[in-house]
């Protein structure tokens, strides 16, 4: 952070272009930036000023820094005086304040005015999650990935209120929908599996075994896939009702995915000592 | 072909105007489409929810190899089934064909056509008038007689050489020759629109719709109709433990 | 200069579909920026004819080579296939490389 305060303003902007680009929210370092070196030289940015204005609203309201937000919104107001995109950042600020009421009314006429704004569709269902309306929350977001089918944050968000709800057939279901738009993320992969590991049942568990496999041939280096995989294997060997086929062709894989863990931690630390400890741990039977 | 001798006041006054000329003009469209072509249309939910299912079966074809059995088959049951699919249930008239009648259409036409091709034709036809009649420059390279109209607009000799280019044909050859360079000058996108994005939202369900979505669902039903469900995952134990 | 793909051993092959469209612009403007140097090349050596069409080809052709050099032996991790890394865009180019030769010819050789 010593870094950022020194910087001159030309600096900061990068940063925040940078984390706006690769949608990382950093709340608090963005305030402090802000306030460190771009509050006072904002008409320097140009036509950037307008995004950055709403980057560090969407900041100050995660951080509880109203007076921030206010002046803002306020500026952009005054900028885009019919623009629902700044009505939307309006409406956060109130549910920052929990007001929802009247959150909701600005979001009902904004969803008038433009059908298709997803933004506001979505700020409805927060302020469900908000007042931990769970259920009704779900039921919003299934009625609105009826419309917007291929909205993969909001699958992500229903996968995740699934599982907090229990309903891991569903957050199954949800991830799919994911991993049809990103394949080739090794991440998805593997949460898909853990979901599917948690759900259990032997059938399951295989395809998460499969799940894992594909998230480490996508990134050797996913630690928690190797593991996964291990665990998977693990029941796997001591379910009753898998065939002696089918369980040495799964003992191969333990010992493959064991070698393979070892030299991760190998390479990482050079030791492995907590790590056969570990392993030793896994195999209980 | 006897060598003709210019005269430096052509140069000056003719060869190099034009192609500032056509550089300016390009220029200057491309700030003007930005003006005028800012505004998006407005998206219908209908046309919304209907490309994000194309678009969903279209992911479901490519990456469908990565889901299980059941779950491919319990999709494709959503879009094609015969009594509840997406894609057989949802009745959707054939668009207007004709553009007259709808306005917004209109507009969208005039503006296509403002920015493309009436600075072409404008410019081209002051161009033509003003520097009419004029050798302006010869291409480096031999050409045959067919050449002679394309090139040599405006200038009715018989005994010059092809090679020779007149004021008109010099604009058409800076035309085209300046197309990409302008991608180089002004930038794949500038980020000179950004405040007027602020304006009109960025609804992010604003995609290319198609032009109708009857034929559009039939064409989708028939791809995964005829799509052969096999998994990717099966062989990979084997081949990762290799 | 490109970025890499992420690419995995098998036949399993992930293409970063931001990462392609990237690259394929970047080679974009270095051909175009190519046909434009080389035709300002040409004009000034005032070369004529079909050495001047050869003159394009050899730029072309050398672009292809630079491009894989800088790839190195990893050429695939960040294009598709060497081929039509050499043919895409050669038309468009001529024209700006035409353009750009005759013009140069003309201020330099012929007034």
């Amino acid at each position: 952070m010593e870094l950022t305060k020194q910087s001159s303003w030309n600096k900061a902007r990068d940063i925040l272009k940078d984390w706006r680009d690769n949608n990382q929210r950093r709340s608090v370092e963005v305030i402090e930036i802000w306030e460190n070196s771009l509050a006072s030289k904002i008409h320097k940015l140009g036509d950037d000023r307008f995004v950055v204005l709403e980057q560090v609203s969407v900041a100050a309201l995660d951080c509880n820094r109203l007076d921030v937000a206010a002046s803002c919104i306020h500026s952009l107001i005054k900028e885009f005086p019919n623009s629902l995109r700044v009505r939307t950042l309006l409406v956060m600020k109130l549910e920052a304040q929990q007001r929802y009421e009247e959150a909701l009314e600005h979001l009902e006429t904004i969803i008038k005015i433009d059908e298709t704004n997803t933004a506001a569709r979505k700020r409805k269902i927060c302020i469900l999650k908000a007042k931990n309306k769970i259920p009704e929350a779900i039921k919003e977001l299934t009625e609105y990935l009826k419309k917007f089918m291929t909205d993969q944050e909001t699958w992500q968000e229903l996968c995740d209120l699934y599982l907090s709800e229990g309903d891991y057939a569903k957050a199954v279901f949800c991830m799919e929908e994911l991993f049809l738009h990103h394949p080739h993320n090794h991440l998805l992969h593997q949460r898909y599996a853990d979901i599917l590991y948690t759900q259990g049942g032997l059938e399951n568990i295989e395809l998460a075994i499969s799940h894992y496999l594909m998230a480490i041939n996508l990134n050797e280096k996913n630690i928690r896939a190797l593991y996964g995989l291990a665990l998977s294997c693990h029941q796997v060997l001591t379910s009753a009702k898998c065939s002696a086929a089918k369980k040495k062709e799964i003992s191969k894989q333990m010992m493959w995915v064991s070698k393979h863990l070892a030299r991760q931690y190998e390479e990482q630390q050079g030791n492995t000592e907590t790590l056969t400890e570990l392993m030793s741990a896994l195999q209980v039977s | 072909m006897a060598e003709l001798l210019l005269d430096a006041n052509i140069r000056g006054w003719v060869f190099l105007p034009i192609v500032v000329i056509t550089f300016l003009v390009g220029v200057l469209r491309h700030y003007i489409s930005l003006l005028i072509g800012g505004s998006q249309k407005k998206a219908d939910i209908q046309q919304v929810q209907d490309s994000q299912a194309l678009l969903r079966a279209r992911l479901l074809r490519e990456n469908g190899k990565y889901l299980t059995r059941s779950a491919f088959q319990m999709r494709r049951y959503y879009f094609n089934d015969e009594e509840v699919g997406y894609f057989l249930t949802q009745k959707r008239t054939a668009p207007a064909s004709n553009p007259m009648t709808d306005p917004s259409m209109m507009t969208e036409m005039l503006k296509g056509n403002l920015t493309n091709v009436l600075p072409m034709i404008v410019i081209g036809g002051w161009i033509n008038w003003m520097f009419s009649g004029f050798v302006t420059t010869k291409v480096p390279f031999p050409l045959t007689l067919r050449f002679k109209p394309m090139l040599q607009r405006g200038i009715e000799l018989l005994s010059l050489d092809p090679a020779w280019v007149s004021s008109a044909s010099w604009y058409f050859l800076n035309v085209f020759g300046l197309r990409s360079i302008y991608a180089l000058v002004l930038g794949e996108n500038n980020a000179a629109d950004q405040s007027r994005q602020f304006q009109d939202q960025m609804s992010g369900a604003a995609v290319q719709m198609p032009v109708d979505p009857k034929a559009a669902f039939k064409a989708e039903w028939e791809a995964l109709e005829i799509y052969q469900h096999q998994s990717a995952l099966e062989g990979l134990a084997a081949e990762m433990i290799e | 200069m490109p970025k890499p793909k992420s690419s995995k051993p098998g036949d399993h092959t992930a293409y970063s579909e931001l990462a392609v469209r990237n690259n394929a612009a970047v080679v974009e403007y270095c051909r175009t920026s190519m046909a434009a140097l080389s035709g300002c090349t040409a004009g000034i050596l005032g070369l004529t004819g079909f050495y001047g069409f050869g003159f394009y080809v050899l730029a072309v052709i050398g672009l292809w080579v630079l491009l894989l050099m800088r790839a190195g032996s990893k050429w695939n991790r960040y294009f598709l296939n060497r081929k039509s890394l050499l043919t895409n865009g050669f038309v468009g180019g001529l024209c700006t490389y035409v353009l750009f030769w005759t013009f140069f010819y003309t201020m330099v050789h012929v007034y």
